[in-house]
């Protein structure tokens, strides 16, 4: 089995040895970067800083949950807001891989300006992270933020759980004493919703991706209270694709959303999950009424393979 | 006990190295250029799938056929290790009429050590655009409706190659069919 208490003692270990000076990590307050930072700072204490940048791709629950992160831990975190120059950077760009590329490499931008401090960057990689970026022999599926660094950086790299799988995180992130509301969040990925919307990325189709995300979770929370209960991961997608429907006896031409619930357990393979019908229909009344640019919602039937579980 | 995962850039090579650790053997991945000398002490093999075509890609799967040839310990192919296996054995492998990914009805043709435990029919999952087409050397294990080779078994040596993913979560009983497996090295 996955030994916690060797993990820990091991990579702190290894982390008091490699990191000489000040490491800065990014912080998305997810599962993954919150166990590093937490790991790492055991080492290091306080030459750790914590940024987090908000991209203006987020949902509304990451910043909430940075805030109780920034009041609830010792984490010394700093909020960077650089939403304007993503939405510059992505204007225009339709495929996938592209959208990947410019957050990436602008994510390292950032921290390059506003950590000049720091010899090392922390990151939250963990293992579908670098399998999926591919390299040599293995295909690319696709880039990871975390791992298409660009070459010129001047950080040096440091993954320490680049290891783990998802459920494994969660483990560690239990042992090192987070509560639920960290090691139960979902797989959130690095470019954020920016893939969650296909084609073109402007404000208002994030903001329309973000208001379906946030019905969702609610009708979710309500259906199954308990963590071990809920999808493995669940959320919504933005389709660049608009179909006619009738509102109100009048003509409509909406938007489509569509509904991606998985079952897994280390995002490697993934089923799609099969909730009660009466769920589907309470989200998708929801989304339709409640989001005047959308008339319709499809669920996703696929597994991954072939599938992956996010659309881009 | 010691076992290697010979690397061929699959998905889940690594989730080959993570079963293997959870069942507490000294496990390691290692490209497939890797030589013969490097695998002294090594208890068995693991081959693992990955994205070249069996059919003419055959070069990127490195040294696998002087691997096969001078381990004398058991091996597993596992997708396009499964397909080198009956190519290197004189068989044919080439693109599957119906490719098969995520979950299929696998059904166990006979009973054999590396099913010990399994019932008949189960689920495996699957992620392959090749197939094993003729085996010649091997028996025939187990199969799907759209995939004949499944599962086979050398005649002679402790060889064995399987299409279906065993290492992903959810194929049903896949860290048993690694448990059999590693019933094979010699204690």
């Amino acid at each position: 089995m996955f030994n916690l208490e060797n993990f820990v003692k091991n990579t702190i270990k290894e982390l008091k040895g490699t990191i000489r000076g000040k490491a800065v990590i990014a912080l998305s307050g997810g599962v993954d970067s919150t166990t590093a930072a937490v790991l790492v700072s055991k080492a290091i204490g306080k030459n750790l800083r914590c940024l987090f940048v908000n991209t203006g791709l987020v949902r509304d629950e990451d910043l909430e949950n940075i805030d109780w992160l920034k009041d609830n831990t010792e984490l010394n975190i700093e909020i960077i807001d650089a939403s304007e120059e993503f939405f510059k950077a992505l204007r225009g760009v339709i495929d996938p891989e592209e959208k990947r590329k410019i957050i990436g490499e602008l994510f390292i931008r950032v921290f390059e300006r506003n950590a000049e401090d720091a010899k090392y960057l922390i990151q939250g990689t963990i293992a579908p992270d670098w399998i999926e970026t591919g390299s040599g022999i293995r295909d690319k599926i696709k880039t990871h933020h975390n791992v298409g660094i660009p070459l010129d950086v001047k950080f040096q790299i440091v993954e320490p759980l680049r290891d783990l799988y998802k459920d494994e995180v969660r483990k560690l992130s239990q042992y090192l004493g987070l509560p639920e509301s960290i090691y139960g969040r979902q797989p959130f990925p690095g470019p954020g919703l920016a893939i969650r919307v296909l084609g073109e990325v402007t404000p208002k189709k994030v903001d329309i991706v973000r208001r379906a995300t946030a019905i969702l979770n609610q009708e979710i929370g309500r259906a199954y209270p308990n963590f071990e209960e809920k999808p493995w991961q669940y959320f919504t997608v933005l389709l660049p694709v608009r179909s006619v429907g009738v509102r109100g006896d009048k003509r409509a031409y909406g938007y489509v959303i569509a509904i991606r619930m998985v079952q897994s357990v280390d995002g490697m393979t993934a089923a799609f999950f099969k909730p009660d019908f009466r769920l589907l229909d309470k989200i998708g009344t929801r989304i339709t009424n409640e989001i005047s640019e959308v008339n319709r919602v499809v669920y996703d039937i696929t597994n991954k393979p072939p599938g992956t579980i996010e659309w881009e | 006990m010691k076992v290697y995962v010979i690397d061929n850039g699959g998905q889940w090579t690594h989730r080959e190295y993570r079963v293997l650790k959870y069942l507490n053997v000294d496990a390691k991945i290692v490209p497939n250029t890797v030589v013969i000398d490097e695998l002294q002490d090594v208890d068995a093999l693991i081959l693992s799938g990955g994205a070249p075509s069996i059919a003419n890609e055959i070069y990127k799967l490195g040294n696998l056929g002087e691997i096969v040839n001078e381990f004398s310990g058991p091996i597993l192919g596992i997708c396009v290790g499964h397909q080198f296996l009956a190519v290197h054995f004189g068989g044919v492998a080439g693109r599957a009429k119906i490719p098969e990914y995520g979950p299929a009805e696998i059904t166990v043709l006979r009973e054999h050590p590396l099913f010990a435990g399994f019932s008949r029919k189960f689920i495996g999952w699957e992620s392959h655009n090749d197939e094993v087409k003729s085996a010649p050397g091997f028996t025939l294990l187990a199969s799907s409706e759209n995939c004949k080779y499944q599962a086979m078994a050398h005649g002679k040596r402790p060889i064995f190659g399987v299409q279906f993913h065993p290492e992903v979560e959810h194929t049903e009983n896949g860290v048993k069919l690694f448990e059999n497996f590693l019933r094979f090295v010699k204690a």
